[in-house]
């Protein structure tokens, strides 16, 4: 199996998450009962419909015939993937419906929860065997402090000035547990099987890695919490953040098929 | 147990001469870099004696298998004749899912046709009442075709060191392991 960084997937996987963490954050600062829906909330369901609009075309051009997409979902049986494109595009239909319908709680709510499966399907498809650094819950763990990253950040644009401060500390507690997170999981497949061990080694000795724990977590919290604000600048570091580490992901993380006639 | 074909590698007899995957390769003329059939070299952690035992592996036709059980397309099936895991070609959509979930490498991503494709073990010739091209070709026999409900070698083992061991699918490869090579000191003799 020849490496590939899956430049389609890595977009497509960030982009999906950035929507689900708009809407996730969406859900959880207007979650008060006597709490109003925002005046920029139409515009910013259109804005999260858009981007996972966008990601899940941009997921077609990973297949090597585009055109039988369709396909892709016969084998719900036991395919995560198939699984992962129905739930994908009924997430799309409710970020849409929301948009246009109008922004009550029950629509906010029925699809923040698809939002969250769908990072829960998602995180299984990245799971195979195959990998046994990810062979686990590591994937969904991955995406969802992702996705409340770049929620969190990207919301501090629509967000009236007094939820910001919630924003805030949910985007400085992310941040935490994605430092704690990113740092400790390569650590930890050290002292794995071989494969797990080339993955540790692999993605320790990676610029992009480091490139995603430094501008990707650690300078965007130590900006956040001397400034005591999410700067508007600061969404753009995050993601070029993650996409470091969305690399290092699909690159650098070992297939058992590689040590074959070795200890695995 | 139902009929379940698939193959003996006899490492001991192996001399890792590749004839086995030239022959798949005539059979099928697979593009530039798309193997189905890979000669692997045991490292020394396993076999301290470098380039003298070697693994003759392609698809191991799993009980339940790997590609099968992810294929989003259903371009998989596994025969109820004889368990052998076929790909669909014309079924495939080319999202490399297969190939990203096999533990053993088995299905290939071919660049030109923008498909995966795997070993088939042969099935047309199987079908024929021919061995597979591989099997037939080994100078050695030390790559047989076997059937598992009939199969009965008291030191064959599943999961020898240096292939990855992933009992929940069950692979139908079974292996003779490699022996040490007999050293005959002066005062042996």
């Amino acid at each position: 199996m020849i490496p590939s960084m899956e430049l389609p997937l890595v977009f497509f996987t960030l982009l999906s998450q950035l929507a689900i963490g708009l809407t996730l954050l969406y859900a959880l600062r207007t979650a008060g009962p006597s709490v109003q829906p925002e005046a920029s909330a139409k515009t910013q369901w259109f804005v999260s419909a858009g981007i996972l609009a966008f990601s899940l075309i941009v997921s077609l051009t990973h297949l090597g015939h585009p055109l039988l997409a369709p396909r892709a979902v016969l084998n719900l049986s036991t395919a995560w993937l198939s699984w992962e494109i129905l739930i994908f595009i009924l997430l799309f239909a409710l970020m849409a419906a929301t948009a246009y319908l109008g922004v009550t709680r029950r629509f906010v709510w029925l699809t923040a929860a698809t939002g969250f499966i769908a990072l829960f399907v998602q995180g299984m498809v990245y799971s195979p065997s195959s990998f046994p650094a990810i062979h686990n819950v590591l994937p969904f763990a991955f995406f969802l402090v992702t996705a409340v990253i770049l929620g969190a950040s990207t919301s501090a644009w629509f967000a009236p000035q007094d939820t910001q401060p919630l924003l805030r500390w949910i985007l400085v507690g992310a941040l935490s547990a994605g430092l704690l997170l990113f740092l400790v999981a390569p650590c930890v497949w050290l002292s794995g099987g071989t494969v797990m061990r080339l993955t540790g080694l692999a993605y320790l000795a990676s610029p992009l890695y480091w490139a995603h724990i430094v501008l990707g977590l650690a300078v965007p919290m130590a900006v956040v919490v001397v400034s005591r604000r999410i700067p508007s600048w600061l969404p753009i570091l995050l993601l070029a953040g993650a996409l470091c580490g969305r690399v290092v992901f699909y690159l650098d993380t070992i297939h058992t098929g590689v040590n074959i006639g070795g200890l695995q | 147990m139902k009929k379940q074909l698939g193959f003996y590698v006899d490492a001991k007899r192996c001399i890792g001469c590749f004839a086995c995957a030239m022959a798949c390769k005539n059979q099928y003329h697979q593009a530039s870099g798309v193997v189905w059939r890979q000669v692997y070299p045991l490292k020394e952690e396993v076999y301290p004696h470098h380039e003298r035992a070697f693994y003759s592996l392609s698809c191991n036709h799993c009980e339940h298998p790997a590609c099968m059980e992810v294929c989003p397309a259903a371009a998989y099936t596994k025969r109820e004749q004889d368990g052998v895991v076929v790909h669909h070609q014309e079924k495939c959509i080319g999202c490399a899912n297969c190939v990203r979930s096999c533990p053993y490498g088995a299905p290939r991503f071919n660049p030109g046709t923008e498909r995966a494709e795997k070993c088939n073990l042969c099935w047309q010739r199987l079908d024929a009442g021919l061995d597979p091209a591989c099997v037939k070709s080994c100078p050695t026999n030390a790559l047989r075709l076997i059937n598992l409900a009939t199969f009965n070698e008291p030191n064959a083992v599943q999961f020898p060191p240096g292939f990855p061991h992933m009992s929940r699918l069950n692979p139908s490869t079974r292996f003779r392991q490699a022996e040490l090579p007999k050293i005959i000191k002066p005062e042996d003799k």
